[in-house]
C-alpha cells in the first residue's frame, strides 16, 4: 500500500493552464493560479465578506461555517470550521484557488492544500491599511479591480470622518475585552488596538503581547480603564458567548464602572478585516466619545 | 496446535480483517464518491487530477495507512509496557508517557516545527525525548527494592501524566489566541493524510520499535515469571527492560508526533487478544500490530463519517471506548492482583 502512495506522489503535476497568473500573497509566497480563478474557496470570513461586497460571489464556490455575512453566503456550501475544514469536501468543490489566513486556519491545512496542488493564497491583516490592501488583492483575484476604489474610497472617507469627529476630545483609557475568562485583550499586533486609537481612545493594552494576549485582571484594574467594552460573541439566536456585564459591575473601584461606562459591542463588526470596518469603528467611536456624535 | 501455526492463523484472520476495514474506509467519506469511482481510482483508471483520484489516493489512502500504523504501534507499545511492568493496566496514556510525548510536540510546535520530513523528524525527536522523560520518571518513582509495585506504578503514571499535562497548559496559556485553536485541536488526537515521505519515516520508526519488542518477546515471557526467575533462566533483565522501555517510548513518541495523543488503544487491543490467544508475548506482539491497526482504523473511519462534513477527533472516540474498558478491567478481572 505504501508503494501505491509513493506512486501517486510521483504522478507528474498536470500541465499548467493556458493562462496562468503568478501573484505574491500577503505572506510573500508566490502563488500560481489559473487566470482568472473562477472557483474560489474562502477559509476566511473577512475574505468571504469582501468577495460579496465586490460583487464577485459567482466566483465563490465554498466557505467555512464561520462565514456568516452577508446572509446570501448561506447559499454557498461550507467545508466545515476554520481549524478543521474537511479536505474531502473542499476537493469535491474543485477549487482553482483557496484563500486562507495564518490567523485562525492551521498551517497543517495549508500544507495539505499545497500537497494536493491546490493554489493557496494566504492573507494576513491586522492594520486598517492592510485591510485596504486585502480588499485590493481580493479585487485582483476576482477580476473586480474596478470595484475596489469605490469600496475602499468610501471606507477611508468614513474612517477619516471618525478621526476628525473625535479629534477635539481628550482620549479616555479603554479596556477592550475579547474574552472575559480567561481575560483576552487586543495587543500590539491587533487591528482592534488601531481602531480604538482612531476612535479616540487609548487602549490600556496597546503595548502588550502579540495580537490577542492573555491579560491579568489585576493589571487591567490597576491601569484604571475609563471605558470598558465587552465583545459579544453571540450570533443570531445563539446566546453562547453573550457578554455578561454583571460580572464586571462589582469592580466598583474602576473608573469605567463608577462612571457607568461598561458597554457591549457586536464582535463580528470588529474582528473582520473587511468592508464593515468603518461600521465597527463608528460604533466604537460612539461608545468612547458619545459627546462627539450628538 | 503449535504456537507457530496459531500465530500464522491469527495473523491471517487479522490481516484479512484489516484489509476489509481498510477497504470500507477507502469507500466511505464526506466527498460521497460512488463506489465505482473509488474503484476506478484504486485501479489507476481515473485521471490523476480527477476528484476520485485525489480524494481516494491522496486523502483517504495515506490516512488509512497512518491509522493502521499508529494503531499498531500503540497496541504493541501497550503489550510492551504491560510485559515490562508486569501490570495488565499499563499503557502509554495511563502511564503518562503520551503526555510526556505531547509536551515535547507542543514545545516543538511553538518552535515552529511542522510537517515536512525534516521537521517531522525534529518533532519526533522532541516527542521521543518527552516520552523517555515521562517513562523514566514513572519508573523511578515506582521503583522500590525488589521490583515495581503495581499500585505505585499506576499512581506514578497518573502523577507524571498530570505533571506533563500541566506543563502543556503552561505552554498553551502563553501562546497567542490565534494559535490556540490549532494546538487544542492537535491535543485531541487526530489522524491526517500524511505526505508520502513523512509516512515512510513514520513507518520506519514504528517498525524499528516493533522489531525491538518482537525480538524481546520470548524474554518478556520469562520476565512474567518474576525478575528473579527470569535472571535464573539466563535473561539479562536489566538490559531487556532498558531495550523494551526505549522501544515502547519510541513507539509512543512516534505516534504522538504524527497524530497527537490517542489514548487507550494499547489497553483495549492487547486485552482482547489475550482473551483469545493467551499470555504468550510471541503471539501478542505481532498480532497487536495488526489488531491495533484494525481498531484505530475503524475508530477513525467512524470519526471521519459520523458528523460529516465536519470531523470528530479520533482520540475522543478511543477514549470513549477505553475509559469504560479500563474501569471494567479494574473492577472485574484484575481486582485480586491489585
Amino acid at each position: 500500500m505504501l508503494a501505491l502512495v509513493l506512486a501517486a506522489a510521483l504522478v507528474p503535476v498536470a500541465a499548467s493552464p493556458a493562462l496562468a497568473l503568478t501573484l505574491r500573497d500577503m505572506l510573500g509566497r508566490e502563488v500560481t493560479m489559473p487566470s482568472p480563478p473562477r472557483r474560489i474557496v474562502s477559509l476566511v470570513p473577512s475574505v468571504t465578506e469582501i468577495v460579496f461586497s465586490l460583487g464577485a460571489q459567482d466566483r465563490l464556490v465554498g466557505r467555512t461555517d464561520f462565514c456568516d455575512y452577508p446572509a446570501a453566503v448561506k447559499d454557498k456550501p461550507s467545508v466545515g470550521g476554520m481549524v478543521n475544514p474537511s479536505l474531502e469536501t473542499l476537493v469535491t468543490l474543485k477549487p482553482d484557488l483557496v484563500v486562507a489566513t495564518d490567523e485562525g486556519n492551521r498551517q497543517e491545512t495549508v500544507r495539505q492544500l499545497e500537497r494536493l496542488r491546490i493554489p493557496t493564497y494566504l492573507v494576513h491583516a491586522n492594520r486598517i491599511a492592510e485591510t485596504v490592501d486585502l480588499i485590493a488583492r481580493v479585487g485582483e483575484l476576482t477580476g473586480r479591480q474596478a470595484e475596489v476604489p469605490r469600496l475602499t474610497g468610501e471606507m477611508l472617507r468614513r474612517i477619516e470622518a471618525v478621526r476628525r469627529a473625535v479629534a477635539p476630545f481628550s482620549r479616555p483609557r479603554v479596556l477592550y475585552v475579547l474574552w472575559p475568562d480567561p481575560l483576552i485583550v487586543p495587543g500590539r499586533a491587533s487591528m482592534l488596538t488601531e481602531l480604538i486609537d482612531v476612535a479616540g481612545g487609548a487602549s490600556i493594552t496597546a503595548g502588550d503581547g502579540d495580537a490577542y494576549p492573555r491579560f491579568s485582571l489585576e493589571a487591567a484594574v490597576a491601569r484604571a480603564p475609563e471605558v470598558i467594552i465587552l465583545a459579544d460573541h453571540s450570533t443570531g439566536s445563539s446566546t453562547a458567548g453573550r457578554s455578561s456585564p454583571e460580572k464586571w459591575a462589582r469592580l466598583a473601584s474602576v473608573p469605567a464602572i463608577r462612571a457607568g461606562r461598561l458597554h457591549s459591542a457586536d464582535l463580528s463588526l470588529l474582528h473582520r478585516y473587511g468592508p464593515r470596518v468603518p461600521e465597527g469603528l463608528e460604533m466604537l467611536a460612539r461608545i468612547i466619545h458619545p459627546e462627539a456624535f450628538r | 496446535m503449535s504456537a507457530g501455526r496459531r500465530l500464522a492463523l491469527a495473523l491471517g484472520v487479522l490481516g484479512l480483517a484489516l484489509l476489509a476495514v481498510a477497504a470500507l474506509s477507502l469507500f466511505l467519506g464526506s466527498a460521497g464518491l460512488a463506489p465505482g469511482a473509488v474503484a476506478r481510482a484504486l485501479t489507476g483508471r481515473a485521471g490523476p487530477e480527477s476528484i476520485e483520484a485525489v480524494v481516494t489516493l491522496e486523502l483517504r489512502l495515506p490516512r488509512v495507512i497512518a491509522a493502521a500504523l499508529a494503531g499498531g504501534a500503540l497496541a504493541v507499545a501497550g503489550v510492551a509496557f504491560q510485559g515490562l511492568t508486569r501490570n495488565p493496566l499499563a499503557e502509554p496514556a495511563v502511564l503518562g508517557v503520551s503526555s510526556g510525548a505531547a509536551f515535547g510536540v507542543v514545545l516543538a510546535q511553538i518552535f515552529g516545527l511542522g510537517l515536512s520530513v525534516v521537521q517531522a523528524l525534529g518533532v519526533t525527536v522532541f516527542a521521543f525525548a518527552g516520552a523517555l522523560l515521562a517513562a523514566g520518571a514513572v519508573y523511578l518513582i515506582a521503583m522500590v527494592p525488589g521490583g515495581l509495585s503495581i499500585q505505585t506504578l499506576l499512581l506514578a503514571g497518573v502523577i507524571v501524566g498530570i505533571f506533563f499535562t500541566s506543563a502543556i497548559t503552561v505552554l498553551i496559556s502563553v501562546i497567542d489566541f490565534n494559535r490556540l485553536g490549532g494546538v487544542v485541536h492537535w491535543l485531541l488526537g487526530n489522524l491526517a493524510p500524511i505526505p508520502p515521505a513523512s509516512l515512510a519515516l513514520f513507518a520506519l520508526l514504528a517498525l524499528a520499535g516493533f522489531w525491538l519488542i518482537l525480538r524481546s518477546a520470548r524474554e518478556l515471557n520469562l520476565l512474567a515469571l518474576g525478575e528473579e526467575a527470569a535472571i535464573q533462566l539466563g535473561v539479562d533483565a536489566a538490559r531487556l527492560k532498558r531495550r523494551v522501555f526505549v522501544a515502547a517510548a519510541l513507539l509512543t513518541g512516534t505516534v504522538v508526533a504524527f497524530t497527537g495523543p490517542i489514548g487507550f488503544v494499547g489497553l483495549v487491543v492487547p486485552h482482547l487478544l489475550r482473551g483469545v490467544l493467551g499470555q504468550d508475548n510471541r503471539l501478542l506482539v505481532p498480532t497487536a500490530l495488526v489488531a491495533g491497526g484494525i481498531f484505530l482504523l475503524a475508530a477513525d473511519t467512524l470519526a471521519r463519517n459520523i458528523v460529516a462534513p465536519a470531523e470528530l477527533s479520533v482520540g475522543v472516540i478511543t477514549s470513549f471506548c477505553g475509559a469504560p474498558f479500563f474501569v471494567y478491567l479494574l473492577r472485574s478481572r484484575y481486582r485480586a492482583s491489585l
